[in-house]
């Protein structure tokens, strides 16, 4: 808040007539998650991973050298929503302007507005590490017929108002999709919108209505409370989602949390994830030894965790998505639940990765994914090595 | 000697005062917002391999393996010492940072504590296993014509006991009585006995068996309302993936 009034301050003496939609072009920044990637101070340096190598993200402060400080606003425009730099650069689309395409000209320029009062930091970024030939930008070209088709969100006069926002906010400027919907081989968008997708070792679960992976369980104050503070009575948000609530959703108002969570709740299931494990009695007999060791003290033995402090894993979505990658990471390299202005706690899960063997997690998640009134497929000792492996490669 | 203790707290003063000025050079981080964290973290023990020796000689072995046994004959209610891995246990410390002595200050002038002081001198504990058992050997040689490890069983009881209650004295140091080490030896013994088996002793989980100790389970709920019942589950070690 602080923050918001000293910037209409500031905003009020430079151009007294911007300082609305400089106000509305900050908001613009959150929706977009601008921080999550562009960095705290929008100065750049953050990686991304992505399965054809790494690419920074640039400084976009108003420095002239070494940020967009010489942009116009039609080269901000034309970045956001045709992801062409100036001079025709062809931008990757890990800057997710295919859903910034949907944005009303209006929120682009409100937007535009407040970049230009953004502090310039001189902060020479490297973009490009991505491998060969992934690293070719004109292949973007060909990317962008193949699979970008820009497009203003067109409201659907069936559903209500509350409806369209959320949509609006969800498919554009937040761009959930971006994480939450299936990739193709050439990581543009394929299968069912939010049915869930894998990410650089995490897996985004499915939002959609499906009760056993999606959000079928949870009431629309509940995906609210959710993207609000971190947490709610299902499940604790950690890794990319930490981030995403961190920067973007927890600093959103309420209608706009409220819209949200009236659209995802509307979405139609999945098929879910096949149903569950069958056969498996003697890795769901380790997996209970193993679990009454090592996990019931904090999640209990029943399952229910402690509402406060320790997520629930009986009918928890998280655990019963079609791929266990998340389980797998979370249960080897450990965890931190993201700490929002509500709940500032931030528990942590410890790392089992010195304790339990590849067989051992396998066990363990085919027992959890399948106890307590959970259903999902088993999961081999073999999958886990290759999370394993990954891991410990990306963590060095 | 009341000068002597004037001299020691005005230098005890004198470090004293040197301790902030190196406090304010040493690192330092204030965190705020979050609670730093980092994935695989974590600083688990090392679990001790089972074979082999690490510190004593072949001797040494034969008559550490003989006073455990002693120490916890095997009976009906546990394996002898030896067999529940005390002696792996006593040479797995006395190899690390135990034996060396490594958190103790033990740089001069020495001069004699209290009893409630504990050992004094500059012998680290494996200086003193290795005095301690050579002179073993030398008493034995001396009164029975051969090794510790070579008596009977009554008459390694007699010398263990005589040790504890005085009158049997080894060659050792000043400020290092025969007492002394035989409780030391005692007191390691325990250790290796009860300790989690991950450290060479109590194998099998063997004395916890014995007590009816659930070992390193941290998760009583489901029974902390069963009174006069006893816990069925069998111990854990540190180790022990599944419980
Ligand atoms: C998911 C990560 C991500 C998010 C979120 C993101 N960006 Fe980007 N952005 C990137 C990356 C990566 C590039 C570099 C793309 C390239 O050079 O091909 C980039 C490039 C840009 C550029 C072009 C810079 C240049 O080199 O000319 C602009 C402008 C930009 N982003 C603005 C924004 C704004 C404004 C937002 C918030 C509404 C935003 N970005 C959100 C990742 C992101
Ligand atoms: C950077 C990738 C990313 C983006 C962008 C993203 N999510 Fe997520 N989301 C994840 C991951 C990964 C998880 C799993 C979180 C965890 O394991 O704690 C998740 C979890 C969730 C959950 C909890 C589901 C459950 O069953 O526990 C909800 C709800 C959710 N996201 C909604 C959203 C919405 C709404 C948006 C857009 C505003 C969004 N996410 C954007 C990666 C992302
Ligand atoms: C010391 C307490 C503690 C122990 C022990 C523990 N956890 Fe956790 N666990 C947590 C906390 C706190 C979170 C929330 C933090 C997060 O999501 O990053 C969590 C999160 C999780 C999640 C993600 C759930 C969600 O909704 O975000 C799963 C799955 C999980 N734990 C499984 C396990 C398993 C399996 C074990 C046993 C190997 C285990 N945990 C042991 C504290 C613990």
């Amino acid at each position: 808040m602080r923050q918001v009034l000293l910037a209409v301050a500031f905003a009020v003496v430079s151009s007294p007539a911007c300082a609305a939609s400089v106000d509305a072009g900050r908001y613009q920044s959150v929706l977009g998650d601008c921080e999550g990637c562009h960095g705290k101070n929008l100065a750049g340096g953050v990686e991304l991973m992505t399965p054809f190598g790494k690419l920074v993200a640039p400084n976009i402060t108003s420095d002239k050298q070494t940020g967009i400080g010489n942009y116009t606003a039609e080269n901000f425009r034309r970045a956001m929503k045709d992801g062409v730099g100036p001079g025709g650069k062809r931008l990757y689309p890990a800057m997710p302007y295919p859903a910034y395409a949907k944005m009303s000209d209006a929120d682009i320029a409100d937007l535009w507005a407040y970049f230009k009062t953004v502090k310039p930091v001189r902060h020479a970024v490297d973009v490009n590490q991505l491998r060969f030939p992934f690293n070719l930008r004109f292949m973007m070209r060909g990317w962008n017929m193949l699979f970008f088709r820009p497009a203003l969100y067109a409201a659907d006069k069936a559903k209500s108002a509350a409806w369209n926002r959320g949509a609006y906010i969800a498919t554009g400027p937040a761009h959930c999709g971006t994480c939450h919907t299936p990739k193709g081989f050439f990581g543009a968008d394929k299968g069912l919108a939010l049915s869930g997708a894998s990410l650089q070792g995490w897996f985004a679960p499915d939002l959609t209505g499906d009760p056993t992976t999606g959000l079928g369980g949870w009431s629309a104050a509940e995906v609210a409370e959710y993207l609000k503070t971190g947490r709610n009575a299902h499940s604790i948000a950690s890794g990319p989602m930490g981030e995403v609530i961190e920067h973007s959703t927890s600093r959103m108002n309420g209608a706009d949390l409220r819209s949200l969570a009236v659209y995802l709740k509307d979405l139609p299931a999945s098929p879910g994830n096949g149903g569950g494990a069958s056969g498996v009695e003697a890795q769901m007999k380790s997996g209970a030894g193993i679990y009454r060791m090592n996990c019931a003290a904090c999640h209990s033995l029943d399952g229910r965790g402690d509402n406060i402090l320790f997520p629930p894993l009986a009918g928890n979505a998280l655990v019963r998505q079609t791929s266990a990658e998340t389980l797998a990471r979370v249960v080897l390299a450990g965890s931190k639940a993201v700490a929002t202005r509500e709940t500032p706690t931030g528990p942590g899960m410890p790392s089992f990765a010195w304790k339990l063997n590849d067989a051992q997690v396998a066990n363990l998640l085919t027992y959890i994914r399948n106890h307590w009134g959970n259903r999902a497929p088993a999961v081999s000792a073999d999958a886990v090595k290759k999370i394993r492996t990954s891991l410990r490669s990306a963590s060095h | 000697m009341s000068e002597q203790r004037a001299l020691s707290r005005r230098r005890l003063l004198a470090s004293v005062a040197a301790l902030p000025i190196l406090a304010a050079t040493a690192d330092g981080r204030s965190i705020s917002g979050h609670l730093p964290w980092s994935p695989f973290a974590g600083e688990p023990p090392k679990p001790v391999s089972p074979l082999g020796w690490y510190f004593f000689n072949p001797g040494e072995v034969a008559a550490i393996e003989a006073i455990v046994n002693r120490l916890i004959p095997a009976d009906e209610l546990s394996p002898g010492g030896k067999d529940c891995g005390c002696a792996v246990y006593i040479d797995r410390q006395l190899a690390g940072p135990f034996g060396q002595g490594a958190r103790l200050y033990n740089k001069p002038p020495f001069s004699p504590g209290l009893p409630t002081q504990g050992y004094q001198g500059d012998l680290s504990p494996a200086g003193r296993y290795r005095l301690g058992l050579r002179a073993l050997n030398d008493y034995t040689h001396t009164s029975y014509k051969r090794g510790f490890a070579q008596l009977t069983p009554a008459q390694q009881d007699t010398v263990l006991a005589g040790m504890d209650g005085g009158t049997v004295a080894l060659t050792l140091k000043p400020g290092f009585s025969t007492k002394e080490f035989f409780e030391m030896v005692l007191q390691n013994t325990m250790e290796g006995f009860f300790a989690d088996p991950l450290y060479g002793g109590n194998r099998n989980m063997a004395s916890w068996k014995m007590i009816g100790f659930p070992g390193a389970r941290y998760d009583y709920r489901d029974h902390i309302d069963k009174h006069n019942v006893r816990y069925p589950r069998p111990p854990v070690s540190i180790y022990s993936a599944e419980g």
